[in-house]
């Protein structure tokens, strides 16, 4: 009881203490700008060191702002607006704390309390710096950070400060809780996951821009954000994944990208991060390509911005789209006035950022490198203007229109299937030009095996299309809007390239088979690579292969840590080419006792079961799945019934998911009724989905080569310039 | 050395085209017309026959799911108006959020005779406090 009185006298104050804190970082970002400035320019040491001390002045500030409402939520403050509104008293403390960013102006506040932890690493990391290159970064960042603190202030019309209190000393003994959907581990992490990701690419952008305004246009500020990069390109690797896994577990459609907007908002940052994390490698060796860093750096970062305008102004209709408050325009408003700030330093600069070597041969490293940058912002431009579609063509033609999910699906295949091969080529193809020794010692391996996978494949694919035609009887049904059919025919060569260039119906074979040939190419390339290095390695220290190959690795972290990350994609392909091509969907009414085939596999409907949960009850069906008569799985989906609904859904679908190999049986259910056991009949949806663990599989990888390559530390040194 | 230069632009400028004709030819080939209810009353006989999307709110008491037979149908309603346009959605399951007054989103061929779609899809979001959850980005204030 004591601790129930000294808790309630505290929460009397905190609120007003984290708004007082975040009023105060209004003042702190402004004087960190003024006095980083002042100092830049008259050389005062005590000023740049008074700005730095401002910058984690306005870090420790927003975490005072940032753990007030955190302590809101976990002692069930329900005076707050904000946390009655996506709290409840019965949800558990994770939940409670992960509220923190279940809406919009808590997003704010965490998203402002990340970047201010980044502008103190930033100054921490520089703490010994015999340069002024962080001190022209650390400003960039403020001001990012003041947009923020001003929209969390409260002044904005539209959205309160999250920690503001109703008015007139009312309270809540409970609050709305939050959407059951959301209370999922993935869903916990997913989202914080994602900011991390956007937010830390404002860090290299700073040092971009910082470069710009120095003068200093070397290869400098890409050494000195070159982790930061890295570190935004796994996080968001890691976040993506967490939402597609989330959608997979969760929703029910035995999918996990759908190419809704929202979706491709947080796709086209990552996209962009990729292209810089190669082009800058150019720059480094060749000193090339000086001026299209910046750009993509600055486009990256707009990128993190743009998602949010995009999804917060309801511009674009979506599923997930959103109350129509003026964010947006804040938003918009941000971008261009930075934009517009980053190339008029551009122009400032122009002399400074021309390239002191060109493009020797087509074939040629650098050539890989950027016909992958063109690839990927040539990606990043379709599936954009994809998504923006609707809202274009009902300016130019008057006449409203949607892009479906096919339309992703297809634009992306070719420039995907290139970058596939690039992944490949590009580690092997000599630097400046191509040499017939080159090509033979390099390619010749990779591209015969590839090519004897590819015809296999084809093999493959055309037995199993005559074998699914005679088996007539079991229909499969096609959901998927998808350009390429779940069910392959057999056609004949001609016709394969006929549709090929058509995106015509029966594709399938003939990109699965691009695929297989191109990922085995890669796959054998990138073998050789680590096979060589580690034989040399073991030669010259006398050693074992395995040792060599330890040796070479922690070497060059860097170099091998992204040829990980090349299997990693590789691998991520073969699944996608499994899941999204040759799913199989069967839907039916079941009675107790029934069954259902799917594919070679057999679902019995033999039981009933119930379980209650602290805040929802679960119903579920258990399943005998039998191959060939032979018992191979139990599976039990359920739905849960919520007590208190919050603000979404009152019961939510919970899949069941069995892995068989690489492949999943999927099994989603409607609405159970209450009579099931006396002959009422569910709804259910089982999904066979092929090599889909190579998705998640693929993307470990990708992960894990992208910690190897992060933990190469590099210090800049000033390399002579080649003519 | 200019032919070098010439080269290079040759290889962006054919990746640069062959990439806008990938955009044109996918947004020709799947883009679809969008609809409210009312836009598809007054533009009926253009949409017969076509694959559409329409979006407008459920219709109070006017789906049903019959469960049996694995079939919902129901009929979207013009956010601030009257006019509405039927749905048939079949061997699917019922999304999550499908309430009445709920926002939708339908795919599928329109009949105009029937004033009918047959939807391939049918997606739903809550029409009042439900933010979308998909990503972080949704995380919308709404008071």
């Amino acid at each position: 009881m004591l601790i129930d009185k000294i808790v309630n006298s505290i929460q009397q104050v905190t609120a007003e203490l984290g708004q007082a804190a975040i009023w105060l970082s209004v003042l702190s970002a402004v004087w960190a700008i003024i006095a980083l400035i002042i100092g830049l320019q008259q050389k005062n040491a005590k000023c740049l060191q008074s700005g730095r001390n401002a910058v984690i002045a306005t870090f420790i500030l927003i975490s005072i702002a940032t753990g007030t409402l955190i302590f809101g939520f976990v002692t069930d403050d329900f005076s707050l607006r904000y946390v009655e509104k996506v709290s409840s008293a019965a949800q558990p403390l994770l939940y409670k704390v992960t509220a923190l960013w279940g809406q919009m102006s808590g997003s704010l506040l965490f998203w402002l309390w990340i970047l201010t932890v980044c502008s103190a690493i930033v100054v921490w990391q520089n703490r010994k710096a015999k340069d002024t290159l962080s001190d022209y970064s650390l400003i960039p960042i403020v001001i990012v950070e003041l947009f923020f603190i001003v929209l969390v202030t409260g002044l904005i019309y539209g959205i309160h400060n999250p920690l503001e209190r109703f008015p007139n000393g009312l309270s809540y003994p409970d609050g709305q809780g939050l959407n059951p959907l959301l209370q999922t581990p993935s869903m916990a992490f997913h989202p914080p996951t994602l900011y991390v990701g956007w937010i830390s690419l404002t860090v290299p952008f700073a040092y971009a821009v910082g470069s710009l305004a120095s003068g200093r246009i070397s290869s400098e500020w890409i050494m000195r954000s070159r982790r930061w990069t890295l570190f935004s390109w796994i996080v968001l690797t890691v976040g993506i994944t967490l939402g597609g896994h989330w959608a997979y577990q969760e929703l029910g459609w035995g999918g996990y990208w759908a190419w809704d907007p929202v979706e491709n908002v947080s796709f086209l940052p990552w996209l962009l991060c990729t292209a810089f994390l190669h082009s800058v490698m150019i720059q480094e060796k060749r000193n090339m390509l000086k001026l299209w860093n910046i750009l993509l750096i600055t486009l990256a970062f707009q990128f993190t911005l743009l998602g949010t305008f995009i999804t917060r102004s309801g511009i674009i209709e979506s599923v997930h789209a959103f109350a129509e408050t003026d964010t947006g325009g804040y938003f918009l408003g941000f971008i261009s006035a930075s934009t517009a700030g980053v190339l008029g330093l551009v122009v400032y600069r122009w002399q400074r950022l021309k390239s002191a070597n060109r493009l020797e041969s087509l074939l040629s490293r650098e050539s890989a490198f950027v016909l992958n940058n063109w690839l990927l912002v040539g990606l990043t431009l379709i599936i954009l203007w994809g998504t923006l579609w609707p809202i274009i063509s009902e300016a130019i033609q008057d006449k409203k229109a949607a892009v479906p999910e096919a339309f992703f699906n297809q634009v992306v295949i070719i420039p995907g299937l290139l970058l596939l091969f690039l992944t490949g080529a590009g580690p092997i193809i000599s630097w400046k030009k191509i040499t017939p020794n080159n090509f033979r010692r390099m390619f010749f391996s990779p591209l015969v095996i590839g090519l004897i996978a590819g015809v296999l494949s084809w093999l493959f694919l055309a037995f199993r299309a005559n074998a699914s035609t005679e088996a007539e009887d079991e229909a499969v049904v096609q959901v998927s809007d998808v350009a390429v059919t779940a069910e392959v025919e057999s056609t004949t060569l001609f016709e394969s390239i006929w549709s090929f260039v058509t995106f015509g119906e029966g594709s399938i074979p003939i990109y699965s088979v691009l695929c297989v040939f191109a990922s085995v190419f890669v796959l054998v390339a990138i073998f050789n690579e680590f096979y060589r290095g580690a034989k040399l390695r073991a030669k010259r220290h006398p050693t074992s292969l395995l040792n060599g190959l330890w040796l070479l690795i922690k070497r060059n972290k860097r170099r091998y840590g992204g040829y990980i990350v090349h299997i990693g994609i590789v691998i991520v392909y073969i699944g996608i080419m499994g899941s999204k091509g040759f799913f199989q969907l069967e839907s039916k009414s079941l009675h107790l006792g029934d069954s259902m085939q799917v594919g070679d596999y057999r679902f019995t409907l033999i039981d009933t079961y119930q379980e209650e949960h602290g805040n929802y009850i679960r119903i579920g069906l258990t399943f005998d799945v039998e191959k060939d008569g032979k018992h191979k799985a139990t599976m039990k989906p359920a739905r849960h019934y919520y007590h208190t609904t919050g603000q979404g859904e009152d019961n939510t679908i919970e899949s069941a998911i069995h892995n068989i190999g690489m492949n999943d049986l999927y099994i989603a259910l409607g609405d159970i009724p209450a009579n099931i056991n006396d002959g009422g009949v569910v709804n259910v949806q089982i999904y066979h989905n092929p090599l889909i663990k190579l998705v998640w599989i693929g993307i470990a990888a990708m992960v894990i080569g992208g910690l190897v390559a992060i933990a190469e530390r590099q210090e800049y040194k000033p390399r002579p310039l080649r003519a | 050395m200019e032919t070098r230069r010439l080269k290079v632009i040759a290889a962006s400028t054919i990746i640069f085209a062959a990439m806008v004709l990938l955009v044109v030819a996918g947004i020709r080939k799947t883009s679809i017309r969008h609809f409210s209810p009312a836009d598809l009353v007054v533009n009926a006989e253009a949409a017969d026959d076509q694959n559409i999307q329409v979006d407008g709110v459920i219709s109070e008491g006017s789906s049903t799911w019959d469960a049996a037979n694995f079939k919902l149908t129901f009929a979207v309603r013009e956010r601030e108006g009257t006019e509405t346009v039927n749905v048939i959605y079949e061997d699917r399951l019922k999304p999550d959020n499908f309430n009445d007054g709920g926002s939708v989103f339908v795919e599928g061929k329109y009949d105009a005779g029937k004033n009918l779609i047959v939807a391939t899809k049918l997606q739903t979001k809550c029409a009042s406090k439900y933010e979308g959850a998909e990503s972080a980005t949704d995380m919308e204030g709404y008071e």
